[in-house]
């Protein structure tokens, strides 16, 4: 075990646990403070993975962005609203939620062919760029690596999404706009 | 084993510094703003009341920590320590000297800018936790007015770090001194390389860097929630803000935060655009002003003295004007500083390409 595994361990089983605990638990603010400690576990397994401007983005957009507005959402809808959403009905056994149950039963039994399939340690596509040393080694500049590839060969991908966003920008002000009198 | 003793000891170092500091950062904010408003300040503990902010620690420490009845026990406990670690864990990439820099890695800038915004969720999980009104207005306040600053603050560094092309702090330190391997150019026209100095800070280095410089510092005092954008604690309407509810070392840390915030905030600035740990003095003729006077000790000595006097400016803006309404405020951010700051970076990115090169 080599200190690398121990915090892999640590890590991933935070990130499983804290999962557990928000999909579980009653008390909705809770759930939304917990799914943080999910998102930094996973920020952390990122850092593992060589990833480092990955799990920082990863802060910046999930933690700094779309949980407060996920929070802000949240303490701007009425206390009666929170608590209609706090108290459902736990039965679950119902004909109404019998689509739902046949979906997440299949896909369920899909993941664990899945990965009952999937012989990790072995993969081919990994061997093979191995072989061809089509890989990076941790040599501190994944970032300007990044910067480059996104400049140059994935250009287009890039600007598509960029106007994707800006349309959805505009969409919103759009919305938040009152009404002009006639 | 030694290299974890090592790591170890440097998160006990700079939690200590940051405890130190506002210890005597909140001393000096008495003084001075005592002397802005033509009082004495404290003067009855100690030599001109020096030992007095450690006669309020002492006291925070012995205060019973009291739990409302009606607070989410987990949220409201866990919300200072959440607030304090969010700009502690800032301090880690911060250089301090040529090689002295507690984490170097090539993301330094941008990891600290994520770090920065989980303090907005702590602040949240303070409003929220303590189950009263002025606490989560406070709170709501005080995230609206975070999250609408980062970006006027983030595209004023992002102009920075375009010129520097790193967001390795330490490289961009380098870059504005005499320690410099590249060719660098006062205004973009006067090559000063190896003279060092003032005429090599980012500042001079693009003209427009100055407009930049002075749009983060604004963004930077919103976003420590330093008057005149306190409005998340503005005493008159919401008895304290978010953290009304808090006593004893809880609200210490709180504190703590908050101060440790300005010299992180502060130190940022001075890193991205005022010369780093570089000494003000260039290199004239045979009289080597920069070299003598850069090392070690020397960089720790001018990056402090540096980023004192960007605090010192804080606290004189925050004892000089009033507070800003919600309505101004947002106004100012969105429409005034985010255009500015948006034609910075432009101006950096053409500056790059057609000057520099």
């Amino acid at each position: 075990m080599t200190a690398a595994n121990i915090l892999f361990d640590i890590m991933s089983f935070i990130a499983l646990a804290s999962a557990l605990y928000v999909a579980a638990s009653k008390n909705l603010v809770r759930s939304i403070f917990m799914f943080f400690v999910t998102l930094f576990a996973l920020a952390g397994l990122y850092v593992l993975a060589l990833a480092d401007f990955v799990a920082v983005t990863q802060i910046v957009v999930y933690v700094g962005g779309i949980l407060v507005l996920i929070l802000f959402a949240f303490m701007l809808s009425g206390r009666e609203t929170l608590d209609v959403l706090q108290q459902p009905e736990r039965k679950v056994w119902k004909v109404s939620n019998l689509p739902a149950l046949l979906i997440v039963g299949l896909l369920f039994v899909v993941l664990i062919n899945v990965i009952l399939k999937t012989d990790a340690d072995h993969l081919g596509w990994v061997s093979d760029s191995i072989k061809s040393k089509n890989y990076i080694a941790n040599s501190g500049d994944m970032t300007a690596n990044i910067g480059i590839n996104l400049m140059t060969r994935y250009l287009l991908p890039f600007e598509v999404i960029s106007i994707l966003l800006m349309m959805a920008l505009v969409g919103a002000a759009h919305l938040s706009r009152k009404e002009q009198a006639v | 084993m030694v290299i974890y003793l090592i790591y170890i000891g440097v998160a006990i170092g700079l939690f200590a510094f940051a405890a130190v500091f506002a210890l005597f950062a909140v001393y000096y904010e008495r003084k001075l703003s005592a002397f802005i408003q033509d009082r004495i300040g404290p003067n009855e503990t100690g030599k001109y009341g020096t030992l007095q902010t450690i006669a309020d620690i002492v006291k925070l420490i012995q205060k019973e920590m009291i739990n409302p009845t009606a607070v989410d026990k987990w949220l409201y406990a866990l919300a200072p320590a959440v607030i304090f670690i969010a700009v502690y864990m800032g301090f880690a990439a911060m250089p301090w000297a040529p090689g002295l820099v507690p984490s170097k890695t090539n993301i330094g800038l941008y990891y600290i800018f994520a770090i920065i915004s989980i303090e907005t969720l702590g602040i949240l999980m303070a409003g929220w936790g303590s189950n009263n009104k002025y606490s989560i207005l406070g709170a709501m306040r005080s995230a609206a007015q975070i999250i609408s600053y980062e970006i006027p603050a983030g595209f004023a560094l992002i102009s920075a770090v375009l010129i520097c092309g790193s967001l390795d702090l330490q490289e961009i330190s380098m870059q504005q001194g005499v320690l410099v391997k590249e060719q660098v150019k006062f205004l973009g026209i006067w090559d000063v390389t190896g003279m060092g100095g003032i005429l090599s800070w980012n500042i001079f280095r693009a003209p427009h860097l100055i407009i930049a410089f002075v749009i983060y510092f604004i963004a930077s005092l919103a976003e420590s929630n330093r008057a005149p954008f306190d409005i998340p604690e503005a005493e008159s309407e919401l008895v304290a803000g978010f953290h009304t509810e808090y006593t004893g070392m809880r609200f210490g840390l709180v504190f703590l935060a908050e101060y440790s915030m300005m010299f992180l905030v502060s130190m940022i600035g001075v890193i991205l655009f005022l010369g780093a740990w570089n000494t003000p003095l260039p290199n004239i003729g045979s009289i080597h002003l920069a070299d003598w006077t850069t090392g070690t000790a020397w960089g720790i000595f001018w990056i402090f003295v540096k980023t004192l006097l960007l605090v010192t400016v804080q606290i004189w803006i925050r004892w000089t004007l009033p507070r800003l309404r919600v309505d101004q405020l947002m106004d100012l951010c969105w429409k005034v500083l985010t255009p500015l700051a948006f034609i910075c970076m432009v101006v950096s990115a053409i500056w790059r390409v057609w000057v520099m090169n």
